[in-house]
């Protein structure tokens, strides 16, 4: 496996090319980015600090959030239903190469 | 700022709170030199993992990295590993590690986190006896939970609670001997020990309240622990989860103010104006409640080390997250805000026999802590109540119908919370 390429578009709008290696959940590419995502429970769906928008398809084709990552997400900062998810609970996958990965507003 | 840039930032400890600072650091401008000393020669990891995915069998034994290996350099972190850090000289303001050399310090930064407390009883030292606390201990008992064996851990607390989920999921026969009378009594109310008691239970777990441990015995390695009481448990495994001790002697032999924890303030300042301390390792004064308190959790080490950056930066530090805990046992997620205290009225909203349900703390009529079990759905609207203060209608905050935040009868904000539930009316 190679690494994929991530489109990410940070909260001022700006876009940055990033490197998202196999072994990284995508939180984690965007963490060791130094993307500004907190992921203050360490990876573990029980915050929502890592909050990401992503294509509709995408968020589609990822199947069913658990029920913890859904419930967090519906009183997420700026929740939608067809593109939010939290990113740490996304592992690479090859066909994920060249997504768009968009910053959900920081939360309060 | 010429001292900035030839005095570094040293940091001790590469936890989630000492990875925290030098990460907020870097990221938000210091220019200055930031070095991170480890004893161990491990990539900083992740911490939670260790007493839950990690021990499943089945499961990878890869410890998710807190940043990946070539990120520190690539940051321009500097790191010192595989040494300690043995003592700290003041006047000089410089560390001495245990090779001999001095590193000069602008400000030091101590997250030597906590270490597990071992087993005050005669055979604590034999073969088999386990504690978790690092990703090899998490290895280590790992490798022991194999199917048939017979487990012994002592403490029902959150870390001996997921070792025994764990321990029993793969296939070993459990017990957990606890001195108190109910599953984590420190942390949580009468309802909430009565619903992960019955869970346990269900999978086949035994478990053994009034058990005070006085001995294990074997012949070097462990095969037995006998409690107060008379009784004999086999084991061919004993894993001690009876809590952490702080690791700070390198703070009291520099003579910082320590009483179980190094004393901080809210910038997290210890009494020497350029020693800073985050994490397991500090005590402080609640916000919230006003309680002298040390948290140990990966909220208060991410939370502390970002008022440490604050303050090195000259920024202003944040006011307090409302702290808070998760657990996972048998699947179940038990996640708290808050800290709860014996004396708080206790409400429980929804149906623990349904497995979804919440348990609201109040004091003095405001929302003090919240458990959710099972379902997240009271959790952040509970902690922003706990951050206001507002006070709330007891019977409403018992109808599971009614929003937690419907419940809200007035102000009457305790001092401090003021100014935000003033806004929010």
């Amino acid at each position: 496996m190679s690494n994929n390429t991530l489109n990410v578009i940070d909260r001022d709008g700006r876009q940055h090319a990033v490197e998202w290696e196999p072994e990284q959940s995508l939180m984690e590419a965007l963490r060791d980015n130094d993307l500004p995502v907190l992921a203050s429970c360490g990876g573990t769906a029980s915050c929502a600090t890592c909050h990401v928008f992503l294509d509709g398809d995408v968020v589609e084709s990822l199947g069913e959030r658990s029920e913890d990552e859904a419930e967090l997400l519906v009183d997420a900062e700026g929740f939608r239903e067809d593109c939010s998810r939290l990113s740490c609970q996304v592992e690479f996958e090859d066909r994920l190469d060249g997504i768009t990965v968009t910053l959900a507003p920081e939360e309060e | 700022m010429t001292e900035h840039t030839t005095h570094p930032v040293v940091v001790v400890g590469s936890g989630h709170a000492g990875v925290a600072v030098a990460a907020g650091l870097r990221t938000r401008g210091w220019a200055g030199r930031v070095v991170l000393v480890d004893a161990q020669h491990d990539v900083p990891y992740e911490r939670p993992p260790l007493s839950k995915d990690l021990l499943a069998s089945g499961a990878g034994d890869r410890a998710a990295p807190l940043r990946k290996e070539d990120w520190y350099e690539a940051k321009g972190i500097e790191r010192v590993t595989g040494q300690a850090v043995d003592s700290i000289d003041r006047d000089a303001r410089a560390v001495i590690l245990s090779d001999g050399s001095r590193l000069p310090y602008h400000r030091l930064v101590l997250a030597t986190g906590s270490r597990a407390r071992e087993l005050p009883v005669p055979g604590a030292d034999l073969d088999g006896v386990l504690a978790l606390r690092t990703h090899q201990d998490g290895l280590a008992i790992k490798q022991s939970l194999v199917p048939g064996a017979r487990v012994v851990v002592i403490g029902a607390g959150f870390i001996g609670m997921e070792v025994a989920a764990a321990a029993v999921k793969n296939g070993c026969a459990v017990t957990v001997l606890e001195f108190q009378d109910r599953v984590m009594k420190r942390v949580t109310s009468p309802p909430v020990s009565a619903f992960f008691e019955r869970l346990h239970r269900s999978q086949g777990l035994r478990l053994e309240f009034g058990a005070a441990v006085t001995e294990l015995q074997g012949d070097g390695r462990v095969e037995r622990v006998l409690t107060s009481d008379g009784r004999t448990f086999e084991a061919d495994v004993v894993v001690a989860g009876i809590g952490v001790l702080p690791n700070q002697e390198l703070a009291e032999a520099a003579g910082l103010a320590c009483q179980d924890g190094i004393l901080v303030n809210e910038q997290c300042r210890t009494t020497d104006p350029c020693i800073y301390a985050a994490g397991d390792v500090t005590r402080f004064t609640s916000p919230f409640s006003g309680a002298s308190q040390r948290l140990e959790s990966i909220q208060n080490a991410t939370a502390q080390a970002e008022a440490v950056v604050d303050d090195v930066l000259d920024h202003e530090v944040k006011p307090s997250e409302v702290p808070w805990f998760w657990t996972v046992q048998h699947g179940v997620r038990l996640q708290t805000a808050g800290v709860m205290h014996p004396d708080d009225e206790v409400v429980v909203r929804g149906d623990p026999e349904r497995g979804k349900f919440s348990v609201v703390y109040l004091r003095e009529g405001r929302l003090a802590a919240v458990d959710t079990i099972g379902g997240l759905a009271d959790f952040r609207p509970a902690k922003k109540l706990i951050s206001t203060g507002l006070l709330l209608d007891p019977a409403r905050v018992a109808d599971p119908g009614v929003k937690l935040e419907d419940a809200v009868i007035g102000t009457g904000p305790r001092p401090g919370a003021y100014e935000t539930a003033a806004a929010l009316v």
